[in-house]
């Protein structure tokens, strides 16, 4: 009965975590990285030159994921590998697991951790930034420290649970309804924070103003130059930054609803600023 | 900038890029974001001050920018690190909105040379598979590291650092030409002002993407914005108030589940 030890876990974990990227390409994405996780755990598993040199083939081959929930990926394979060690399992069975496993950790991967908890506990850590310029340093220091160890323990959960329970011990894990509510929890607390930031970082002038020399009846003198009327003030106290949030909603539609690209919305901003600090000048806000 | 501020500079553009040596956790997804590269940035500047200003506006801008299956959309390390080194640099002169406006600018520059960088070590990584079936085939277990981190790494970090001393350098030598304040007409920096402030709204929008999952969750947006402009708090007050919110959101879903599974 053939074993993996902790230590080579370890390793092969280790493989994963710092050097999951460093070979990326087209033809087999993550795919050399994936064989060099492995190379540790193959060669404590197998004898013969001819068995380990037929493990390391299957694992150079095409593979991708979020690499960092995608952790668990690596569990599952070393537990397939060992039990094929054992004679429980076929090579064919751990190819076919692997590229199944491809679309499902990519997808929780990139949703939950990388387009939910980046962005905030980015935006806690801005606003701890953004609370006193002076203690500016205290939202970076804390984004390094909590979010790489936070990752590393996940990923090594992850890893050691995918090792232990295989492909059910993902199924629990995915089905849980634990993890939807921890995503909508997360969500509410990134929509409050969005909205926060969206509040007091863009801005959006409408620099329209009509400047007229005007009599004042209770000294009978004539004010030149007097500004009475300024868009952007009528606007705002109506209802404040209405402009930067209908810009925000603008962009969100365009970007989800009409498959705009960044590169495009930025254009579209750009031109948008032009046009905008031309009115400014024409009706002399900016001189 | 001085010599080993330039190579500081471009070895940890170098170090935030994805796929980097240290790993895409510590790499990419830390030392790659604006927040932090702003202020390693300012650290090797002596600036921190104006450079985490400076990272604020860019972080916000660039929120949405995140990688979904593995397509870079832009290369976030060297659009934040040649940005805030552009405004550090040429600065001098301008007030925020401007700074950040420059910044904003330098930003998209860098972004464009990362991505064409990217683009290039994508493809010239494709020989690396051939190296590794060979080590593959003789059953080298041990020498996988070299086809993987020794050979990749040597194209990706000739990719990212040599492109960026070239950037930072061409810097240093236009602004030892002057200041821009006194260069540049003062129409264009009223417009980098406007196009500075106007940008963060690229990134707000982009994560609300990501954030809106059901219909009322807009309204929930929208109690964020009130609370900073018709109550007058702080991004960090609402923050605190927003995990408060969550902790209870999460107990009363949790507990709505569990009687219905009782239900059932």
């Amino acid at each position: 009965m053939k074993k993996i030890s902790e230590k080579t876990l370890k390793r092969s974990f280790l493989n994963w975590f710092f050097w999951n990227g460093c070979s990326q390409q087209a033809e087999s994405m993550l795919g050399i990285a994936f064989g060099q996780s492995m190379a540790p755990v193959i060669d404590e598993l197998y004898d013969k030159k001819e068995e380990k040199a037929e493990a390391l083939k299957r694992h150079i081959t095409l593979f991708n994921t979020e690499s960092q929930v995608g952790s668990i990926c690596n569990g599952i394979v070393c537990g397939l590998e060992e039990a094929n060690a054992n004679g429980n399992c076929t090579p064919e069975l751990i190819s076919s697991v692997k590229v199944a496993l491809i679309g499902p950790t990519s997808a929780i991967g990139d949703s939950l951790w990388v387009a939910t908890i980046i962005p905030i506990l980015l935006t806690i850590c801005l606003s701890i930034s953004q609370a006193s310029l002076a203690t500016g340093w205290l939202g970076p220091v804390l984004y390094m420290l909590v979010y790489p160890i936070g990752t590393f323990i996940l990923s090594w959960y992850l890893f050691k649970l995918g090792y232990r329970s295989g492909l059910e011990g993902m199924q629990t894990f995915m089905s849980s309804g634990r993890l939807n509510s921890l995503t909508d929890t997360m969500t509410v607390l990134g929509l409050i924070v969005v909205g926060a930031l969206t509040a007091s970082f863009v801005s959006l002038p409408l620099p329209i103003q009509i400047v007229r020399d005007v009599f004042d009846a209770t000294t009978g003198q004539i004010l030149e130059n007097q500004v009475i009327f300024d868009a952007d003030k009528v606007v705002n106290s109506i209802f404040p930054n209405i402009l930067p949030l209908l810009l925000t909603l603008a962009v969100y539609y365009l970007y989800s609803k009409k498959k705009w690209s960044p590169l495009k919305l930025m254009g579209l901003i750009f031109v948008l600023a032009c046009l905008l600090t031309l009115l400014g000048y024409a009706t002399g806000v900016y001189a | 900038m001085q010599i080993y501020q330039i190579i500081l500079i471009a070895l940890f553009i170098y170090l935030g890029s994805i796929g980097s040596i240290v790993g895409n956790t510590i790499g990419w997804y830390t030392l790659g974001r604006p927040l932090v590269a702003s202020f390693v940035v300012g650290l090797i500047m002596g600036d921190v001050q104006t450079a985490i200003l400076v990272g604020i506006s860019l972080q916000i801008m660039y929120m949405g920018n995140v990688t979904p299956g593995g397509a870079v959309a832009w290369d976030l390390s060297y659009a934040t690190y040649i940005g805030t080194a552009a405004a550090l640099v040429f600065g001098k002169g301008l007030d925020t909105a401007q700074v950040i406006g420059l910044a904003v600018v330098f930003a998209g520059i860098g972004g464009l040379v990362g991505q064409i960088m990217w683009n290039l070590s994508y493809a010239l990584n494709l020989p690396l598979n051939r190296v590794a079936q060979r080590y593959a085939e003789a059953g080298e277990t041990k020498k996988m590291f070299i086809p993987n981190v020794v050979l990749g790494q040597l194209i990706g970090f000739a990719c990212r650092f040599i492109p960026a001393v070239i950037v930072l350098t061409s810097m240093t030598a236009a602004s030892a030409q002057g200041d821009f304040a006194s260069l540049i007409p003062g129409w264009l920096t009223t417009v980098l002002g406007v196009f500075g402030g106007m940008m963060a709204a690229l990134g707000m929008g982009i994560i609300l993407s990501f954030l809106f999952k059901k219909k009322y969750h807009v309204v929930i947006f929208l109690a964020g914005f009130i609370l900073v402009t018709y109550f007058n708090l702080s991004t960090m007050a609402v923050a605190v108030l927003a995990i408060i919110i969550a902790v209870l959101y999460y107990v009363a879903v949790t507990n709505l589940e569990a009687k219905r599974g009782e239900v059932q």
